[in-house]
């Protein structure tokens, strides 16, 4: 598990597309840090506090789904579509390697964003923490939503476009079900992580939670899937 | 100890049974050869016991232990038929990965030597992309071999390789097995099954129809003697009344200008064939009783 974990996490950190990732996050971090900003300059000292690390988290409750289907959408079928999966499976379990792939891309997204909010907080002098984890939250559902998509579809090309849809989608929908009053849609709102974002106490955890009902059907899946 | 054993191990694709309810036992320091047409199940069942696919029902152990266990993965060598390569390693990147999910790291020296037991060596630090067809296969046959495993699955590991090549894996075969090594292999090369294998199946629509030593199966198709005979040309006239007497003498005749090949019942009968020889006035140069080989008898079986 650790050494495919430590592979799909130096296969992304070496990827143009990942260089542009942390280039985007650190360029968020840097403008919404930049007092001189017309927003930012008529906000109270407090509240211009949050925005810095909230940009964070506003970019990827929008974009996040979006950028992590973009870099990892092939991370499992892939191998499977180009036979490597059977070095694999043929050395150690099945979880495992799910697992490792799931460390590999989660630390790399905790690495990325770890070092954002840093310079957010060496700027403003202030780490918050707690919007921190809710970010690591979302990511790590948005990961696993990936991994599924990567298990249920084998062929890499369905899950690039299937990744470009649902990261458009997701965040228009989750936010359209979690502000609704229609009734008919509204109890959606429990299984989209936008709902436990709104809430400044510790629902974040839930959305770990559902991202580990995620990895555990794509587990299930993974398991009958023939390589 | 057994290496492996299946019970009633089945595996159907829709309805149709590819793996058809197969018992097998291999000892342990078995060169085990897998023959049969394309579509026969070697592969499927060979992919059944190394956890590329499932069996639809069935049991099976591997090494004394009951599968699919992650444990024993890292006692097994597999080269599965379709080797694969990251496009962005090179050959000892490669071994040190997959070694490493072995969970025996191999170093460097350990890879450059296991490269050079399959003459890959001067390719140590290329990337797989730049690698030929049969550089891949040797590197399939490293990555199987670099853990050292007890159990080394190889799913046709010499087709497409060179003359040369091919040696050379027929002795590291060799040399693993005498240092304990169970393996287990599939070819469409059947001199290299009949060189190299201790036993041999041979699998028709999933299940084994024959199996046992080369001298078990030749034993059992001795229950026909083949005969071939060189001869002089038969008289034209004398043709007619000896082909007539030697297709009621035996089966499967050949007949060409100065050769006769002829399966008999009984040993006792090549005497009659050779006075109706002499009766026909043809002189009789070379008889020779040959055993079944064993393409002969995979042709009989497989058909």
């Amino acid at each position: 598990m650790y050494a495919i974990g430590k592979r799909e996490f130096f296969s992304l950190a070496k990827g143009s597309k990942s260089l542009m990732t942390i280039s985007i996050l650190f360029l968020i971090s840097y403008f919404t840090v930049k007092p001189s900003g017309v927003f930012v300059s008529e906000l109270t000292v407090e509240e211009a506090e949050m925005i810095h690390n909230a940009g964070l988290l506003i970019f990827i409750l929008l974009f996040g789904q979006l950028i992590v289907a973009g870099l990892s959408h092939d991370s499992l079928n892939r191998e499977m579509h180009e036979r490597t999966i059977r070095f694999l499976v043929t050395r150690t379990s099945r979880a495992g390697i799910l697992f490792g792939k799931f460390f590999g891309v989660w630390v790399f997204w905790f690495m990325c964003l770890a070092g954002a909010f840093l310079l957010t907080g060496i700027v403003v002098r202030k780490l918050d923490l707690f919007l921190f984890s809710q970010t690591m939250s979302l990511v790590t559902f948005q990961i696993t939503v990936t991994l599924l998509f990567s298990v249920l579809i084998t062929k890499p090309g369905y899950t690039m476009f299937l990744g470009i849809v649902t990261g458009l989608a997701f965040p228009v929908c989750g936010l359209f079900v979690t502000y609704t009053s229609n009734v008919w849609v509204n109890w959606l709102k429990f299984v989209s992580p936008y709902y436990y974002l709104e809430r400044n106490d510790a629902a974040f955890l839930i959305i770990i939670l559902l991202a580990g009902i995620m990895l555990s059907l794509a587990n299930l899946i993974f398991k009958r899937r023939e390589c | 100890m057994r290496a492996i054993e299946t019970k009633q191990l089945k595996k159907m694709y829709g309805s149709v049974p590819v793996v058809n309810g197969l018992d097998l036992v291999v000892e342990k320091g078995e060169i085990f050869g897998l023959l049969g047409r394309d579509g026969a199940g070697k592969s499927t069942f060979i992919n059944m016991l190394t956890g590329i696919v499932q069996q639809s029902s069935g049991t099976y152990s591997l090494l004394g232990v009951a599968c699919p266990n992650a444990q024993v993965k890292k006692r097994i060598g597999v080269m599965p038929e379709y080797s694969a390569l990251y496009s962005s390693m090179t050959a000892v990147e490669h071994l040190q990965y997959l070694s490493s999910l072995s969970g025996k790291p191999a170093g460097k020296q350990r890879c450059i030597d296991v490269l050079h037991s399959v003459a890959l060596a001067a390719h140590a630090h290329k990337k797989s992309r730049e690698f030929s067809f049969g550089m891949i296969k040797k590197l399939g046959i490293a990555q199987a071999i670099i853990h050292d495993p007890e159990l080394i699955f190889l799913d046709e590991p010499t087709s497409g390789l060179d003359a040369e090549s091919v040696l050379v894996i027929h002795q590291l075969i060799i040399e693993m097995q005498k240092r304990g090594k169970t393996i287990i292999m599939t070819s469409h090369n059947l001199d290299e099954v009949e060189r190299l294998c201790t036993r041999i199946a041979i699998m028709k629509a999933g299940q084994i129809v024959r199996m046992g030593t080369m001298d078990e199966l030749r034993a059992f198709y001795r229950q026909t003697v083949k005969v071939r005979i060189k001869h002089a040309p038969v008289p034209a006239a004398q043709r007619e009344i000896l082909y007539r007497w030697l297709k009621t003498a035996g089966t499967k005749l050949e007949i060409a200008e100065c050769y006769t090949t002829i399966h008999l019942e009984e040993e006792k009968k090549i005497a009659d064939i050779l006075r109706a020889f002499h009766h026909c006035k043809t002189d009789v140069y070379r008889a020779e009783v040959a055993g079944p080989t064993l393409e002969e008898i995979f042709l009989d079986e497989s058909e």
